[in-house]
């Protein structure tokens, strides 16, 4: 994937997806830790025109984001882009199923914000350039 | 002689004393003479019971409160041709209004399709079954009526009558449908909890990091999460008031043996109120913290068991906490935060910790006095 560094100076972009904003802050801050560059969405069509304008290297998706809503759509649209991502989700067990045969990684919540991110940059290293 | 297919539950019967009947739908065992039993039998002489037994038998027709009816299978469309004084009580119709109908007068908008055809395939093999359907009364009161048909052949081996016995469900329904209700709050609670210490946990992380105090921050959010996943296994619980103590400790120690080959856990079903949770998960997370620092979560080849059991005198019980490391990298003295968190939190708990240093890692055992009443 060419999008992972855009350019060499440039840091990689790492959508972040929650409906919570104090969770959203947090991984922002620790997106920036890791020396990439967080783009943060609240909600699901937010989420998708992210994903539609910026080329993004990865992303960490909360899985329900309130309302019945889900994020499976990003999910689909980011797998069928070849884009990896993490579920970053407090409930496991009862995720909806077609989410979870997306094929992201699960993090459950509440896992250090740090750590998500590196899942979610983990998932990145491995990937050939 | 008749002879009813083994499979027919006459046996139910002493469990169904046991059951609360519905109001309105009074007990009316024991109550004298059924003459539905006379007149089946004046009826159908060729089927008369020998002797004692079948005294017995009419007896028990009469009084089981479990309500019974026979079809003829060779009559057009299965008609009832008895029906005793429970099925009477329990449908709120009368003999004449029964005697000669298919049973399906029973059924209404809420009984469900699939139930009976599996009903009418049973009765098409001569086969038995039992089915919960949704039947309803002559007042048009419904009930979860738990079906049970099966076959009587006669001495022979000849099918006589169709055997269906009934009996009103709908409390046991409600009682299901209650602990349904009951887990599906529980988990929704835990979804709450699990996002709460998540939100606490990115206050205390961005606060800590605009403070520059990321270290401290760091180590409160983990006593934080530690005391989330402790009280996380009270959750499934709830209703008991005690929590399984190993389950907590499990929790609490996940995290640091995520491929759950350095930790080893020995402990039975011991119980313990909800209180010493917080204590008994901190204190277990501090001990881990320090094994991941300079103890036998240090090195690679390292392990800790971790036991618990009930100690203490049958007054005063306490849970007991072998902290046992080994494989750690050789060290002469005990390092680590003796006097610390630990021993404060304990001591404040009326328990305490003694640790002691082996040299490949730390031997501790604590102690919490033990409130499960």
């Amino acid at each position: 994937m060419t999008t992972l560094h855009p350019s060499p100076t440039e840091p990689c972009r790492i959508l972040v997806l929650d409906d919570e904003p104090l969770i959203l802050l947090d991984l922002e801050f620790a997106v920036e830790d890791a020396g990439c560059k967080p783009l943060t969405a609240l909600d699901l069509m937010e989420a998708l025109t992210i994903v539609q304008n910026h080329a993004i290297s990865a992303a960490i998706l909360d899985v329900s984001l309130g309302k019945g809503q889900t994020c499976e759509q990003v999910a689909r649209t980011l797998a069928a882009m070849g884009v990896p991502y993490v579920l970053h989700t407090g409930d496991l067990d009862r995720m909806d199923e077609a989410v979870r045969g997306l094929g992201g990684t699960l993090v459950p919540k509440p896992t250090p914000a740090a750590v998500v991110v590196a899942r979610a940059l983990e998932s990145l290293a491995i990937r050939p350039v | 002689m008749l002879h009813f297919d083994r499979q027919v539950p006459f046996d139910m019967h002493d469990k169904q004393t046991e059951l609360p009947l519905r109001p309105g739908h009074t007990d009316q065992a024991h109550t004298a003479f059924d003459p539905a039993v006379a007149r089946f039998r004046a009826q159908h002489p060729e089927d008369t019971f020998d002797g004692a037994s079948g005294v017995l038998f009419e007896q028990a027709m009469a009084q089981t409160r479990m309500a019974i009816c026979l079809c003829d299978p060779y009559a057009p469309d299965l008609p009832i041709i008895f029906a005793n004084r429970a099925f009477r009580h329990l449908t709120g119709y009368d003999e004449h209004e029964i005697v000669g109908r298919n049973c399906r007068f029973l059924q209404g908008p809420g009984s469900d399709p699939a139930q009976i055809e599996k009903m009418r395939k049973a009765i098409a093999r001569e086969d038995v079954v039992v089915v919960e359907l949704l039947n309803y009364r002559k007042d048009g009161t419904a009930f979860w009526n738990a079906l049970h048909i099966g076959p009587v052949y006669d001495a022979e081996g000849k099918l006589v009558y169709l055997f269906g016995s009934q009996w009103d469900v709908s409390d046991v329904r409600a009682a299901r449908a209650d602990e349904r209700h009951a887990r599906d709050l529980a988990r929704e609670l835990s979804h709450r909890m699990k996002n709460m210490f998540a939100v606490i946990g990115s206050i205390v992380n961005f606060t800590g990091r605009m403070r520059g105090i990321e270290v401290e921050a760091r180590e409160i959010n983990d006593r934080i999460q530690a005391l989330g996943r402790a009280y996380e296994t009270t959750l499934d619980d709830s209703h008991r008031g005690t929590v399984e103590v190993g389950q907590a400790i499990r929790a609490v120690l996940s995290p640091y043996d995520p491929d759950g080959t350095r930790i080893a856990f020995e402990g039975n079903g011991l119980r313990s109120d909800f209180a010493s949770v917080s204590v008994l998960g901190l204190s277990l997370h501090e001990l881990a913290v320090d094994a991941i620092r300079y103890g036998a979560l240090a090195s690679d080849s390292g392990r800790v068991a971790v036991g618990w059991r009930r100690n203490g005198t049958p007054e005063e019980p306490v849970i007991r906490i072998d902290w046992i490391e080994s494989g750690g990298l050789p060290r002469d003295t005990l390092p680590g935060s003796a006097g610390g968190i630990v021993e404060r939190m304990l001591d404040m708990a009326k328990g305490g910790i003694v640790r002691e240093w082996r040299g490949d890692g730390l031997r501790a055992s604590l102690n919490i006095p033990l409130r499960n009443a």
